[in-house]
């Protein structure tokens, strides 16, 4: 029993334990070469190592090369053949991450269409990447606010045999709630968004429904249940740092629009600056640190800067900031790519 | 506060841990009995394999007891069987022992079982031959007893056993290490930190080959948890993210971290609550903070629950599927995982009851950020315990904390309905007394004191568990409520109680001191030095001496007749006491007494004054009487009396004001008496003086601007001197005798027979030059003065402009755009204004003369590089153009703004002003980006109300109706209103027309048009709206006709604003003509419409032309 109960752990330990690409067959294991991986040449090659197996996209194989008794054979077997992908996350997705949180949807695009173009034939075999990539460019078009790519592109995600996992269903419906938000139809969804917080479990996809409830909030100038719902991200989903800086602009934003001559006492003017201050200085990479550069006055713009300098060389925290711990990176999780 | 806590978080854990221990099996034995011994597979009616079937099912049952009876009849009745069943039975009835928990037993048989049995079970369950398990078995019970150095000597045999399994080797360094712990639980601190150190290292050894096996895993937990317990929570992080890292995923291992990290942050927080340096505090805060916002939550949890089950259910389904008719060891496996999974329902069950999981996390990450300064956030963790947990178990706390939150970030309001939902919604809770004393501290705080009064007494008569300390303090508090409302003689009678009541309270000085005021107060000046004196006598070096002290001196001024001497003896030897003392208070309260010395003073001077007016009337009954020089005399001796005691108060006053930079009000007293005595005496200088230096305390203060007006009017006023009226009086006084004798002469000899003409004539002319030489000298008084006069309003243009230059480059200073204003004010003046087209007379001071020396005066050279300054001279230029009405000019130089600067350049003022002169001429664009930069940057400034008012107006002719009314919504709603609520209201009824809102909009436009302060434009407008509404809705001729009579009123009543009576008259003339059929009364009231003088040019008329050539 005990060994029953832990021989998946354990195999799963041993694949995450070894960097090498494997799908694994019925009965057998191959070690693939990377197409992700390239070498120093110009143009770049992908780097071949002949003992591994290479996909043949155009045969829907992967081939490899034995040589036995002097023999050079060529054996291939089926990409319908693969039951298991043990494959730690590709560059080029890691890197499309990057670009849509560094707000560069175009880049993002181009680095994640590769990696679904090749995980394409074993979409559906566990450990394949290719849903997680779908969600990155789902992002990516969202980020370029494209209706008529997210929309086409939507439609065709749902049909797929992914969509029916509960973490991909919500990711849809969440994308298909910002592409109405988009259309301006901000009461509905603030109620749905509202609605759909209730069913969800993951805290990457609760702190994004905040934010697109958030969105919707300030859109229809709901500003202080915008402000509550976007430090709601902060306050409960801390590690969430790729979120972080859109709920700080969003809660700056809001503190703006509760502001008026009755409130000066609360200052709040000097409270969004200060939510603008601290993504600069704590977030200065994202897109949301270059508009809260843009929202705040350049007089605090220029201290915020300077201080994002010192906290960069080392110099201690800012009194009252609050650097959220970095979530362990995807590719640190073995059931990432599950 | 935590800790107790924490033991509602410990019920929780204790119930996951049974999870734990139900899905991670105790030992590895369990599942090999299910392969039954050899020889009763092959004969099964052996009586022996029956009896070992039938005791390995009481044994999976848990029926150890019975189990290990049949064990042990088995073990008697097979006699000579293999080594290794003898084994097997040994080793089960140990098992039996160690589950039935009889550890002296239990170690009995496992240590025959491993003494025996040198190859344990052998091959009989698997490859395993348990004496590993034995021996870690062994190891346990003998913990179990006590017997920590045995169970350590076992331990360290397999842990340096090279040939022992490696799990089994880390398994024994688990268990060294947590043994070493229990064997410290109850010995002194020192102690159980050297078990923890030791342990660690045992933990380390564990791990040192990574924690890739659960083994090794389950060793890095324990080495988390001894991190944790020793406070080293960086170590534990790192390890628990490794451990997460590796993790499995499984629902085991996902409700394990969740709640070594709830561990860790707790540790965190303790530590942050203990720490004495405040920047490790912080840290330590921020560390526990990271650890509750990375636990899961409820939803998250029961899923992981969930999941457990479901995979069990799924074995369970697979196994009924595969085995239709179980033999009994199926059916034994079966009925195992069925009480499994009830198991499992049975502590989710119990998670599930637990409903303040959810709320403590909150709770905790609240309190992490309300120490972290973070009270917004703070305050939306604690919404959320509202919102979601309204039955948590802690509700007090969190109401207290977050009315506390609220309360930081200012928001007193919703503070006091928190506090008073808390007292309605639990009015039995121990916490609902401390809360009633917020909701009357912050009516007390925001001097509602009626309203304190009434909390207070709520609690006195609502709460019956008021500790001792609290019902005082409440005592107390509704008597200084009293005395704050000045309800003196009630305050008084509640701090008389309070004496009685309270004899020995920390606040009798207090008490006493205010019971004395009291009596000050209500004038009562003899109670008030029986109260005060009993005060100096109970605490001579008391806290309040200094102001009993100033008090007594009030009362010798109080008392009738006032003893002014003893007054200022009082008021002098105050401030030679206390000249060394410079405590807030005392320094507070030297203006004060420096005041009452001018005041006695003042009153001296009154007294004289009498005397002054009496040797007047004196002199004046005397006048032509020897005795006038005796009565002259007298007056004199009085009025340099008078003038010398006047000049003490002056000084006194002075000294008041220039010690007053802590007390306001002191100063503002001060400052109006000097304002009625100074200029009076012609004090200009000293007054300019004083003025100056309070203007230099803080140019930021706002009060500053009033300062430094004073400034630049004594400074003018300075020009204008005694001296020279003195002069010119001197001057008329030599030349009136002359002119006096000289006219004498003329009527003399007009009087005088046979005087000649020529005579007469040549005196007359004596007197004409006399008069002429006394005009020219009255004449070149007059002209030093006017240079004197010019001279001084040059130095105040320069303090001023000292002023602006000082600010100029700041664009945060508001206050910079009003100096820049009264500086165009001062040279608006100066210019001499000349019609349209005509020329200014040569060396008139003109509106060029005036920009050249306010471009001068901002000293705009000096500040090339600053683009607000470069802004504030177009800006200042604008305002001269506006002052002496020159529109065009103030376009050109805000058009100059406009094109030059972005509006994060730019203050709100300039970006308000300069906007609507923008909207004005049509520069839409640029106006909304101004307008928006205010939206965005300036809500609470007292100019946002512009951009609101703009931004509407620009969407309400883009044709955006619903944008402009909800622009004009949100600034009505939140009465942002300072100078544009016109604008707003009547851009709103514009868009709520245009929207069809027409019920709304007409009340509105009603409401405009009957309010006697916005009679205007917008009258006439409204009522032109009014009429086009009705236009619209109507469908009958009742309808035309009520639009008509709006019309009717419209250009009727309002014929200067011709656009809006150009549009009433075509409006009401094209109803006529093409609803109403009355072609002829259309005629005549469009040519009426033409004949007016105002209206004949405008857009309406020429369009009323041509469709009265149609008619």
């Amino acid at each position: 029993m005990r060994r029953t109960f832990l021989l998946p752990a354990l195999a799963l330990l041993a694949a995450a334990s070894s960097s090498a690409q494997t799908f694994v067959f019925k009965a057998e294991r191959w070690e693939i070469n990377d197409p992700f991986k390239l070498d120093n040449s110009i143009p770049p090659k992908p780097v071949t190592d002949a003992k591994k197996g290479t996909i043949n996209l155009a045969k829907g194989t992967v081939d490899r090369t034995t040589n036995q008794g002097g023999i050079e054979a060529t054996v291939n077997r089926k990409l319908t053949d693969v039951t298991e992908v043990i494959w730690p996350m590709p560059a080029r997705l890691r890197e499309a991450q990057a670009n849509v949180s560094r707000g560069e949807p175009a880049k993002a695009l181009d680095n994640v269409e590769a990696v679904l173009k090749f995980f394409e034939p074993i979409k559906n075999i566990p450990g394949s990447w290719w849903v997680k990539a779908s969600i990155v460019k789902l992002d990516a078009l969202d980020r370029l606010e494209n209706d008529a790519a997210t929309a086409a592109f939507l439609d065709n995600f749902e049909k797929e045999e992914a969509a029916k996992l509960p973490e991909v269903a919500t990711q849809i419906q969440l994308a298909r709630l910002m592409q109405r938000a988009r259309k301006g139809d901000h009461e509905a969804v603030a109620k749905e968004a509202t609605e759909l917080l209730t069913k969800i479990e993951g805290a990457e996809l609760q702190a994004r429904l905040h934010i697109v409830k958030g969105n919707s909030l300030l859109a229809i100038k709901k500003y202080e249940a915008a402000m509550t719902t976007y430090l709601r991200v902060p306050v409960f989903f801390g590690s969430e740092t790729e979120l972080i800086p859109k709920a700080l602009l969003g809660a700056a934003r809001s503190f703006r629009g509760m502001d008026s001559p009755a409130l000066r006492d609360q200052r709040l003017e000097t409270v969004s600056n200060r939510y603008l201050y601290d993504i600069i200085v704590s977030y200065p990479v994202s897109k949301e640190a270059e508009e809260a550069k843009k929202m705040l006055p350049k007089e605090e713009r220029a201290k915020a800067e300077a201080d994002q300098k010192k906290v960069a060389a080392g110099g201690p925290l800012p009194e009252g900031v609050i650097m959220a711990k970095p979530k362990l990176a995807d590719e640190e999780k073995v059931e990432g790519n599950k | 506060m935590l800790i107790q806590e924490s033991r509602t978080y410990k019920l929780a854990k204790a119930a996951l841990l049974v999870v734990l221990l139900a899905v991670t099996p105790v030992s590895g034995v369990l599942q090999a009995q299910t392969r039954p011994l050899p020889t009763a597979q092959k004969q099964e009616e052996d009586p022996l394999s029956i009896l070992f079937k039938a005791a390995e099912k009481t044994f999976e049952e848990k029926k150890y007891k019975e189990a290990l009876t049949l064990f042990d009849e088995l073990e008697a009745k097979a006699g000579d069987v293999e080594l290794k069943l003898k084994a097997v039975l040994t080793f089960r009835k140990a098992l039996c022992q160690f589950f039935i928990k009889d550890w002296p037993r239990a170690q009995e048989e496992l240590t025959t079982f491993l003494d025996k049995y040198p190859k344990g079970t052998e091959d009989f369950f698997d490859n395993d031959n348990r004496r590993g398990t034995g021996e870690l078995l062994l190891i346990e019970t003998f913990s179990k007893q006590g017997k920590w150095e045995l169970a350590l000597a076992r331990l360290e045999k397999i842990r340096t056993n090279t040939l022992a399994r490696p799990e089994e080797r880390v398994n024994a360094f688990t268990l060294s290490a947590q043994i070493i712990v229990d064997r410290a639980k109850s010995s002194p601190d020192d102690v159980k930190r050297a078990a923890f150190a030791q342990a660690i290292t045992l933990l380390k050894q564990a791990t040192s080959d990574g924690i890739a096996t659960p083994e090794r895993r389950e060793a890095a937990y324990k080495l988390v948890e001894m991190y944790t317990k020793l406070g080293l929570t960086k170590e534990a992080s790192q390890l628990k993210n490794e451990i997460d890292a590796k993790s499995n995923g499984s629902p085991v291992e996902v409700v394990r971290s969740n709640f070594q990290r709830l561990e860790i942050g707790d540790a965190r927080f303790a530590a942050a609550e203990s720490a004495a340096d405040e920047n490790f505090r912080a840290d330590f805060y921020r560390q526990a903070l990271t650890n509750y916002q990375g636990t899961l939550r409820r939803v998250n949890l029961s899923s992981s629950f969930g999941r457990a089950i479901e995979s069990k259910q799924t074995e369970l389904e697979t196994m009924t599927k595969s085995f239709p008719k179980p033999n009994p060891e199926q059916a034994a496996n079966l009925e195992k995982v069925k009480q499994e999974i009830a198991q499992f329902k049975k502590i989710q069950e119990e998670f599930n009851a637990n409903k303040d999981y959810d709320a403590f996390i909150s709770y905790r990450i609240g309190l992490c950020l309300l120490e972290l300064k973070r009270n917004w956030e703070a305050h939306v963790a604690f919404l959320d315990i509202f919102e979601n947990s309204p039955g948590f178990s802690r509700i007090s706390g969190a109401y207290y904390y977050h009315v506390l939150a609220l309360r930081r970030i200012g928001r007193n309001t919703e503070a006091q309905t928190k506090c008073k939902d808390f007292i309605q919604k639990f009015p039995q809770d121990e916490q609902v007394s401390s809360i009633a004393l917020i909701l009357g501290d912050i009516s007390q705080e925001r001097e509602e004191f009626p309203e304190a009064i009434a909390h207070y007494k709520w609690v006195q008569a609502n709460v019956k568990t008021l500790t001792p300390e609290i019902a005082e303090e409440i005592d107390f508090r509704i008597a200084a409520c009293l005395f704050s409302q000045v309800d003196w003689a009630l305050a008084q009678k509640a701090f008389e109680v309070f004496l009685k009541k309270y004899e020995r309270s920390p606040v009798r000085q207090q008490v006493l001191y205010m019971n004395a005021l009291c009596s000050f107060f209500q004038g009562k000046y003899k109670e008030t030095k029986v109260d005060f004196d009993k005060y100096e006598q109970e605490y001579p070096k008391g806290q309040f001496i200094p102001d009993v002290r100033y008090r007594q001196a009030i009362v010798k001024f109080g008392i009738s007749p006032p003893d002014i001497a003893g007054t200022i003896k009082l008021c002098e030897d105050w401030l030679k006491d206390f000249a060394k003392d410079r405590t807030d208070e005392v320094i507070a309260q030297t203006p004060e007494v420096y005041t009452l010395i001018g005041d006695a003073n003042i009153r001296l001077a009154d007294e004289i004054d009498k005397k002054v007016k009496a040797a007047d009337l004196d002199v004046r009954v005397n006048a032509k009487t020897p005795d006038k020089a005796k009565f002259v005399e007298i007056r004199t001796k009085f009025e340099k009396e008078k003038e010398a005691v006047t000049n003490k108060a002056i000084d006194a006053y002075e000294a008041a004001a220039k010690s007053a930079r802590t007390n306001p009000q002191a100063l503002e007293f001060v400052l109006s008496e000097l304002r009625k005595l100074l200029p009076g005496r012609g004090e200009h200088k000293r007054m300019r003086d004083l003025f100056k230096e309070i203007f230099d305390w803080n140019h930021n203060d706002p009060k500053a601007m009033t300062y430094l007006y004073e400034v630049i009017r004594s400074t003018e006023r300075m020009g204008d001197m005694v001296e020279f009226a003195a002069e010119a009086e001197k001057v008329r006084k030599a030349a009136s005798a002359k002119l006096a004798d000289a006219r004498k002469k003329v009527d003399e000899l007009e009087r005088k027979k046979g005087v000649t003409r020529p005579e007469i004539d040549t005196a007359k002319e004596a007197v004409k030059l006399l008069s002429a030489e006394l005009e020219a000298e009255l004449a070149k008084v007059e002209a030093r003065r006017q240079v004197s006069i010019a001279d001084q309003k040059k130095r105040a243009l320069k303090i001023l402009s000292d002023a602006v230059s000082e600010s100029i480059n700041d664009r945060t200073q508001e206050g910079t755009e009003k100096l820049i204003v009264f500086l165009a004010e001062k040279l608006a003046r100066k210019v001499k204004r000349v019609k349209p087209g005509a020329k200014p007379e040569p060396g008139a001071y003109t509106t060029a003369d005036a920009e050249k020396e306010l471009t001068k005066l901002l000293r705009l050279e000096d500040h090339r590089d600053s683009l607000v300054a470069q802004a504030r001279g177009f800006f200042a230029l604008g305002q001269l153009a506006n002052l002496t009405r020159e529109p065009d000019k103030l376009s050109a130089n805000f058009a100059k703004i406009a094109a030059n600067f972005k509006a994060e350049e730019l203050n709100p003022t300039i970006l308000a002003l300069v906007g609507d002169n923008l909207l004005a001429k049509g520069d839409n664009k640029k106006a909304a980006e101004y307008f928006a930069y205010i939206l965005e940057h300036s809500r609470s400034s007292e100019y946002a109300d512009y951009g609101f008012a703009g931004l509407a107006e620009i969407a309400f002719t883009q044709k955006k109706y619903a944008d402009a009314l909800s622009l004009c919504n949100e600034a009505i709603d939140n009465n942002i209103l300072m100078s544009k609520e016109l604008d707003l209201r009547f851009t709103r009824a514009r868009a709520l027309a245009e929207l069809s809102k027409y019920p709304e909009a007409k009340k509105e436009f009603e409401e405009i048009a009957k309010t006697k302060e916005w009679r205007g434009e917008k009258t006439a407008a409204s009522l032109y709206w009014l009429g086009l509404m009705a236009e619209r809705q109507a469908t009958d001729e009742k309808g035309y006709n009520e639009a008509i009579a709006y019309y009717r009123r419209c250009y009727m009543t309002w014929k200067k604003y011709e656009v809006w009576a150009a549009k009433s008259y075509f409006g009401a003339a094209k109803l006529f003509a093409n609803k109403l059929n009355q072609k002829d009364a259309a005629k005549v009231l469009l040519k009426e419409m033409g004949d007016k003088e105002r209206i004949k040019d405008t857009r309406e008329a020429q369009e009323a032309k041509a469709f009265l050539l149609g008619l």
